[in-house]
């Protein structure tokens, strides 16, 4: 119970952190379907695992339809062992591409700003 | 374990969510509340002994049914009335639009203006057998008329083609309003996904 605890309540962010977070969602949420398909927990967990970007868990969902509505994403319902079914998703040829896409421009774009903030982090500067 | 205690709360979270999004059509309404519901089953299915406040924890991690149903409106309704055609279910969008802000509100008063003048020209058109000498396209040093009540100005130009002429012209104003809504709503709703 550690884990749910943990997650249940986090400090609410600053408001242009939460807006970041959200603006990321879609790329992580793609990205993370780049290897294998996924139902929407194990999607909440890989995100939880490799990034800091979900503020509730249900409004993944809404973007997984929306996604799948864009052509991006493909879907299915499979019975599981664990009683009740999944809805698993992968990533569409559409969508592989348009991951890609993504995250060249997210590479380039983190890599100009890194280099903007590598002073402000250093601390050198800064006139008053 | 209080499994009834439990199955209440989830039940009732799921009663709510589903009252917030009855207006949607049910099949997608259905499968978006199965995907929760697994969801929540996956996550409590991960404790031995489930107390109420896990099965809180659960429900609070998920969101409220009132954030979860307001995100879904926006992904889904601004989707789909990017390629309805229908006046109702834009204005049904735009309508929650306006809620959300200044951007939803003129683009929502846009719509207003644009489906208003089609229905006056739709109107005038059905009046017009009734009121031949009144309703018409009268130009007069005035400007131009379609409703002369009760004195006529001017001449009425297009006679009884005025009815074909006001049907095509509410189709064209209808059909145009809505081209330039869904226009209008594909670029300023990914501005509005991130609010």
């Amino acid at each position: 119970m550690a884990l749910l605890r943990k997650t249940s309540k986090p400090e609410p962010p600053e408001k242009w952190e939460a807006q970041l977070r959200k603006g990321c969602l879609e790329l992580a949420i793609l990205a993370s379907l780049w290897e294998q398909r996924f139902y929407g927990l194990e999607i909440l967990r890989v995100l939880e695992k490799e990034s800091d970007l979900v503020l509730a868990e249900g409004t993944v969902y809404p973007i997984l339809g929306r996604l799948k509505e864009e052509g991006l994403l493909q879907s299915e319902w499979v019975e599981a062992e664990a009683g009740h079914p999944r809805k698993y998703y992968w990533l569409t040829s559409a969508g592989k591409q348009k991951v890609v896409s993504m995250a060249q421009f997210w590479s380039s774009f983190s890599g100009n700003l890194n280099t903007l903030l590598k002073p402000v982090l250093n601390g050198k500067g800064g006139k008053s | 374990m209080n499994t009834m205690t439990c199955n209440a709360m989830v039940d009732d979270y799921f009663v709510r969510l589903d009252s917030r999004l009855s207006d949607l059509p049910s099949e997608r309404r259905k499968d978006f509340m199965m995907e929760l519901r697994a969801h929540v089953m996956d996550k409590l299915s991960q404790v031995a002994v489930v107390t109420e406040s896990d099965c809180k924890s659960v429900l609070e991690a998920l969101g409220a049914p009132d954030e979860i149903a307001r995100q879904y409106r926006m992904e889904f309704l601004l989707k789909h009335s990017s390629w309805n055609l229908s006046p109702v279910t834009v204005l049904r969008t735009l309508l929650r639009w306006t809620i959300a802000g200044i951007q939803g509100y003129l683009v929502f008063l846009v719509a207003m203006i644009g489906y208003v003048v089609a229905a006056c020209f739709y109107l005038t058109a059905l009046l017009k057998p009734f009121f031949p000498h009144n309703i018409g396209m009268f130009v007069s040093e005035y400007g131009i008329n379609l409703a002369n009540f009760p004195v006529q100005h001017g001449h009425d130009v297009l006679g009884n083609y005025y009815i074909p002429f006001a049907v095509f012209a509410g189709y064209l104003f209808t059909l145009g309003t809505t081209l330039l809504i869904r226009f209008l709503v594909r670029r300023l709703g990914a501005l509005r996904r991130n609010i």
